[in-house]
């Protein structure tokens, strides 16, 4: 939760003002770390199954994403550093300049991934959807069935749409934390969805009918 | 693409989809007026069906350690030169990036590799080169005042 906090600000006169403004919600967390490389455990258990959920949607492979999820953390970690906080007053209360600063290097983590990728075919779509959810086996057949159905039809999606859908939906990250991940205005990224969700409604009407 | 190419009605839809998916997400689901029935239909059951994939218990712990050790290597204050992460750089996010090395703290199979080029660059300069174009070019270098 992000937390106000007061700043001293300039007046026009010179004379300094007290101004609340957000800070980024992790930011105990990503100063402990700094001061402390040992403490970015936290963040790790925070965000490793996000990092490995996106992951695993982008690259549909189980090991594939969990290799790029050791390389965005471990990029984090070594690029702590460099890491700027960008909260601004009037952000999300729920707003983590940090969170948007990790899904940016898996982002491109998951790109460097699916270049290389190229060059050998991908891993079947099922094989993902059946060897990841451990309550697969209490799950109804329709509910499978539905799943398999939202799953590959996000997988045909072109790759800002898709990245778009799973950051909203799975992640349920707000339009502009998806912006500033993608590299977007949030014009865009509304666009972006609601092209991916005419795509999708047609692909799970087709496959209804 | 870009939300001018879409159009202006079609801008407005999809802001209005955007509030009917921020309440979707929120649980608290408002009517939605505006939106299509087959894309509110949809976004329905994305919301619903998409899973969320949690790595392996093996794997997070696996990792956990390697990062620990990491950790540790880079408070010892070892410095070692990676390859530049895409993305990890305190640049707006609508640049795009290059690939450049960077000096880090780090860890031990990068100081190898660190050592290893530091190595080669010292002994590629003590050789001479073997074409002759390069020796003429060297000679030349040698020879302009600084």
């Amino acid at each position: 939760m992000a937390r106000p906090a007061l700043r001293m600000m300039g007046r026009p006169d010179g004379t300094p003002h007290a101004r609340v403004a957000r800070l980024d919600r992790d930011r105990p967390a990503v100063e402990a770390a700094r001061a402390d490389p040992a403490r970015f455990e936290a963040l790790y258990r925070k965000y490793v199954a996000q990092v490995y959920s996106f992951a695993v949607y982008e690259l549909r492979d189980h090991h594939d994403a969990e290799d790029a999820t050791e390389r965005t953390f471990l990029a984090a970690l070594a690029n702590l550093h460099r890491f700027e906080e960008r909260a601004r007053p009037g952000e999300d209360a729920e707003a983590s300049t940090f969170r948007i600063w990790l899904f940016q290097i898996a982002r491109n983590t998951v790109a460097e991934r699916r270049r290389v990728r190229h060059r050998r075919p991908e891993a079947p779509l099922e094989a993902a959807i059946g060897a990841t959810d451990p309550m697969d086996v209490e799950h109804s057949a329709i509910v499978r069935e539905e799943t398999a159905a939202a799953w590959q039809a996000i997988g045909r999606l072109p790759d800002d749409r898709r990245r778009a859908v799973v950051l909203r939906f799975v992640h349920e990250m707000s339009t502009r934390e998806i912006a500033q991940i993608l590299g977007r205005s949030e014009g865009a990224v509304r666009v972006l969805l609601h092209r991916a969700l005419r795509s999708v409604a047609g692909d799970l009407g087709r496959g209804r009918s | 693409m870009t939300s001018a190419s879409f159009g202006r009605d079609g801008d407005i839809e999809a802001f209005v989809m955007d509030r009917y998916l921020e309440s979707l997400l929120a649980r608290e689901p408002i009517e939605p007026d505006g939106v299509p029935p087959d894309l509110a239909r949809t976004a329905r059951r994305l919301a619903e069906t998409l899973p969320r994939y949690h790595p392996s218990f093996r794997f997070e712990e696996a990792l956990a350690a390697k990062l620990a050790a990491v950790a540790g290597r880079i408070q010892g204050g070892e410095v070692v030169i990676l390859p530049r992460v895409p993305g990890a750089d305190p640049v707006p996010v609508e640049r795009s990036f290059g690939a450049r090395p960077v000096v880090i703290g780090g860890v031990l199979t990068s100081a190898a590799l660190s050592l290893a080029g530091a190595a080669f660059v010292a002994w590629r300069l003590s050789r001479p080169p073997a074409a002759g174009s390069s020796r003429a070019l060297r000679a030349v270098i040698r020879a302009r005042p600084v």
